[in-house]
């Protein structure tokens, strides 16, 4: 059997966590290796994907039916971005310990967790039948717990993965079910097959499978009413995992739904909008309000991203094409924004508690890190010019091509909410005076580099939207 | 060669923050000097391209701009992911707009001189809002438009709320969320007008070849006009001017109000009532009846303020409630009035927080009843705080006067009787600013002086300079009006013929 072309990355990021916790047999327990053998593989990985034709192609591999797209390309791209970034900002919490947090051991595995988890995202984007969509989603979604745990002897850590779990599995349970009557009224597990069903004609069956499925993606999308595990997962996960759940999971999650609404039940989409578009607002709402009186940083970050949620999904009631990239390019800025974030927090972290005070006076004794804050919270607000506000046009716009004009006044009316807070932590570090007790902070060379980099793409992904508009071009046709 | 110069008006600002990230925070005095040379170099810039406006007149210009005459016409595609444009050009409005932001944010330059803390990164948020102010009068898409205007959230809030005064935190934070209100309200618009158009452009001058259904209209023009009223201030959404000028350090003040707000009253003569010219009919009485308060009710409040900033910002909220009256007067003369009044109320107000944010770094006071016999130790700022206060109480020979009896006999030639009653409050409003401004003068610059005040000492030459070139500005268009209302007639004549 020849090995189509297209498959080969995914191939790669198949067996690529393995070669990484393969090495630890070896080399010793300090070792550097299997971190370089991993930074080699998820950039060589990256380049791949770059040559792919986005046409792509499908097959049938084992028991999976396996399809690429443009779509799909890109969400790839996402996913290892997410966990490259996931895996440079991991490093620092196997060499030292964070504020009054035991030390993180086993990098190798942890980077092999982080894999699997991108891995169970590329199939659900490669997914073309309900199996291999469902075997996806786990793939992602396991990981995630064991990665929460991580820390075996933190309390919170340990309380945080079993919420987790259970609420998790909850979840899947909920998917099994909604896909078991999809089956039930189709008749196939293949996508084309239900697609030709649903549009032939509806059933009660059909409404209450799409139903349990929202519900199921609700809970790993941080939809409301399924929001509330985010912020003590958040809270409680290391905060390089509290990073990639935030981004990884929630980009799965998402494209889930991408190739579920747009894909199967492309028919029905018209009566399913009002749902989404309930959800929408509902979720950004809550999130929102949410994170108006938290103090502490992952805890606000939590409700953040719930609302972030929300607004991806304004993006879902538009046309496919315009859905599909607006949800591209917002994950992509969302990813950078949110690590971003993520990386000031955990240099705070290392030193100090995990809270807006820690922040005092960070603008006077270390402006680029205020800087870099301030840059990846007016980028999450959606203030232009950054890469946020286009992110966030996109999905308005996405939305507006249906009409739903109502939602998105209500989505931008929210925006000044959203702005409130992070205002509130921009302030904490601009304006407050410096505490005395704090500890002082330093940088190691990486995390310098690391963050000027991301606040640099923050900025030009926005500036010169042009340069990320090529990558759209692919979508013009769909 | 004029139009590279036209589009690298927005970017010099930007470039200069680029070139100062290298010098380090300490050296002071280099940043300065570098920040000073740019926006002396755009104010020169400025200056030449609005005479080339005005020397070329009524000339043809290029087609694709119609219905306006645009100068310096740039279009390129940007986004094309939705069919964004970049696009600029000038006319008369929007060049001396233009003109007039660069001479404030040359004088915020140069008033900023000795503000606390660090100045690297003040001078960097003042040459990024520069960025925005231009680039909002500059641009003629929806989007590229939306942009530049929401940016100046991103500087206004950590200008006020790190460099500020008194109460910064809670002034800087009013001041950015209700301006974030106000633009989310214009951003829902902008889908509105994108997608019922059904031009798939984002062009000003596209969209208005289309005549937009009148059901869209009846509540995309409220909704639009409101968004841009907030940043100028139109009762009921005043309540941000007064907290967040008092809050901001002179230079913000400055362009906050000499500058910003008049992008509020520009963009709902511009874009709401240029592109939705049937509904703007039917709503602009409304609008009058809200200008009892800013233009009646404000200069009363002025007068119980012991503030100096809070007395300014009051006579500002009257002073652009003017210009709302012109504005909804939808006579040629009123409009002609009301963009004489955005350019004659940027330099006065511009003027006005320049004097007290000087007079406030010496005496470290704004209260009036604390001050007193400023006059004997500081002459200069003394007067030139005198000829703002004359010039904004519309005294004939500066601009102030020109443009306010414009707007009055604009108002009054429209046939209504509710529009002719807020016409002649509006006049007789002019002796409470008269009391407002003779008082504050009276108590601050006159009587017994405290005896901490002995030390103080007179304006420097570059704030002296500063001073100069304002109250120039403010006589130039006072007395030899003639050529800014020829280039201002042009640049309106295209909007009022959609009415």
């Amino acid at each position: 059997m020849s090995i189509p072309n297209f498959i080969i990355p995914d191939l790669l990021l198949l067996l690529f966590p393995f070669i990484v916790i393969g090495s630890r047999l070896f080399c010793d327990a300090k070792s550097n290796v299997p971190w370089r053998i991993a930074n080699i593989g998820f950039l060589l990985i990256f380049m791949l994907l770059n040559f792919i034709p986005l046409a792509g192609g499908e097959g049938r591999f084992f028991i999976c039916n396996w399809r690429v797209d443009d779509f799909g390309v890109f969400m790839r791209e996402v996913l290892v971005v997410s966990a490259i970034l996931g895996m440079w900002f991991s490093k620092d919490y196997f060499m030292h310990a964070a504020a009054g947090k035991p030390q993180m051991h086993q990098i190798a595995e942890f980077i092999g967790a982080i894999a699997f988890a991108t891995f169970g995202g590329v199939t659900v984007v490669s997914a073309c039948d309900t199996i291999t969509f469902f075997l996806g989603l786990e793939i992602a979604t396991i990981p995630m717990y064991a990665l929460t745990a991580w820390n075996k002897q933190d309390q919170l850590g340990s309380e945080a993965a079993t919420k987790y779990i259970l609420m998790g599995s909850v979840a899947t349970a909920f998917e099994l079910f909604g896909f078991s009557y999809l089956y039930g009224f189709a008749g196939s597990l293949h996508f084309d097959a239900i697609h030709n069903a649903v549009a032939a004609g509806t059933s009660p069956l059909l409404w209450i499978a799409v139903l349990f499925l929202f519900c199921g993606i609700g809970f790993k999308l941080t939809l409301f009413p399924f929001y509330t595990w985010a912020p003590d997962v958040y809270e409680g996960a290391p905060t390089p995992v509290t990073a990639v759940l935030s981004v990884t999971s929630k980009a799965t999650a998402i494209a889930f739904l991408v190739v579920l609404v747009y894909g199967p039940l492309a028919p029905v989409q018209e009566q399913i909008a009002p749902l989404i578009a309930l959800l929408a607002g509902v979720t950004l709402f809550v999130g929102n309000l949410g994170a108006l009186k938290q103090y502490r940083l992952r805890r606000f970050m939590a409700y953040s991203s719930i609302a972030q949620a929300g607004y991806i999904m304004v993006a879902l009631l538009g046309t496919a094409a315009m859905a599909k990239t607006a949800i591209i390019y917002y994950l992509f800025v969302y990813a950078v924004s949110n690590y971003l974030a993520f990386f000031v927090f955990g240099i705070i972290g290392h030193h100090r508690e995990e809270i807006f005070d820690s922040l005092r006076g960070l603008s006077k004794q270390n402006p680029s890190l205020a800087i870099a804050l301030a840059i990846s919270m007016f980028s999450l607000a959606g203030i232009p010019p950054l890469a946020g506000f286009f992110g966030k046009f996109h999905l308005f716009f996405s939305g507006a091509t249906t009409g739903h004009y109502m939602l998105i006044a209500f989505a931008v009316l929210n925006n000044v909410l959203a702005l409130f807070y992070y205002l509130q932590l921009v302030k904490s570090a601009w304006v407050d005076e410096p505490d005395g007790h704090l500890n002082p902070l330093r940088l190691t060379r990486r995390q310098r580099g690391v963050i000027i980099l991301l606040s640099c793409a923050v900025v030009v992904l926005g500036f010169l939207p042009f340069l990320s508009d090529n990558i759209f071009v692919g979508f013009s046709g769909l | 060669m004029e139009t590279v110069l036209f589009n690298l008006i927005w970017v010099i600002p930007l470039l200069t923050v680029l070139a100062c990230i290298p010098i380090p925070a300490t050296c002071e005095r280099a940043l300065r000097t570098v920040h000073t040379a740019s926006v002396s170099f755009v104010l020169l810039v400025v200056c030449v391209l609005t005479y080339r406006v005005f020397a070329l007149g009524a000339a043809p210009a290029d087609p694709a701009s119609t219905p306006f005459a645009l100068r310096f016409f740039t279009d390129i595609p940007w986004l094309n992911a939705f069919n964004a444009h970049y696009i600029v050009g000038a006319d008369g409005l929007n060049m001396l707009l233009l003109a007039l932001t660069a001479f404030i944010v040359w004088a915020g330059v140069l008033v900023s001189y000795k503000i606390k803390g660090n100045q690297k990164v003040f001078f960097a948020l003042i040459q990024l809002l520069a960025t925005s102010v231009y680039g909002v009068y500059m641009s003629f898409d929806l989007v590229l438009f939306f942009v530049f205007y929401e940016m100046e959230a991103l500087c206004m809030y950590l200008m006020i709320a790190c460099y500020g005064s008194g109460r910064r935190d809670y002034g800087g934070k009013k001041l950015t969320l209700t301006l974030a209100f106000g633009s989310s309200m214009i951003l829902a618009t902008l889908f509105g007008l994108y997608f019922e158009s059904g031009t798939g452009s984002w062009s000003l001058m596209e969209i208005s070849k289309v005549t937009l259904p009148m059901d869209f209209q009846m509540w995309a023009f409220p909704l639009m006009f409101m968004g841009f009223a907030v940043s100028s201030s139109l009762f009921p959404f005043h309540f941000w001017s007064p907290d967040g000028h008092s809050a901001a350090p002179t230079a913000v003040s400055m362009l906050a109000a000499g500058v910003m707000m008049k992008m509020g009253a520009y963009g709902c003569l511009r874009f709401a009532m240029f592109l939705m010219p049937e509904a703007a009919k039917i709503w602009l009485p409304y609008v009058v009846a809200l200008l009892i308060f800013n233009v009646v009710l404000g200069p009363f409040i002025a007068i119980r303020h012991k503030d100096l900033k809070y007395i300014t910002a009051y006579s500002s909220i009257s002073h652009l409630g003017l210009i709302f009256l012109g504005l909804a007067a939808l006579t040629p003369v009123g409009l002609r009035g009301a963009s004489l009044q955005m350019i004659s109320h940027g330099f006065l107000t511009g003027l006005f927080f320049a004097t007290i944010g000087m007079i406030y770094e010496r005496t470290h006071t704004r209260d009036i009843t604390e001050m007193g016999g400023i006059m004997k130790k500081m002459p200069f700022l003394g007067v030139g705080f005198v000829i703002a206060g004359f010039a904004g109480l519309g005294l004939p020979g500066f601009s102030g006067f020109i443009a306010e009896s414009t707007i009055f006999i604009g108002a009054f030639q429209q046939d209504s009787t509710l529009t002719r009653i807020v016409t002649v409050l509006a006049i007789l409003s002019i002796t409470t600013t008269a009391v407002y401004i003779l008082q504050t003068a009276n108590r601050m610059l006159h009587g017994p002086m405290p005896a901490k005040f002995q030390t103080l000492t007179d304006g420097c030459f570059r704030e002296k300079l500063v001073i100069v070139v304002l109250v120039f500005c403010l006589l130039l268009i006072g007395i030899f009006p003639g050529p800014f209302a020829d280039m201002l007639d042009l640049s309106i004549a295209p909007i009022f013929n959609r009415f």
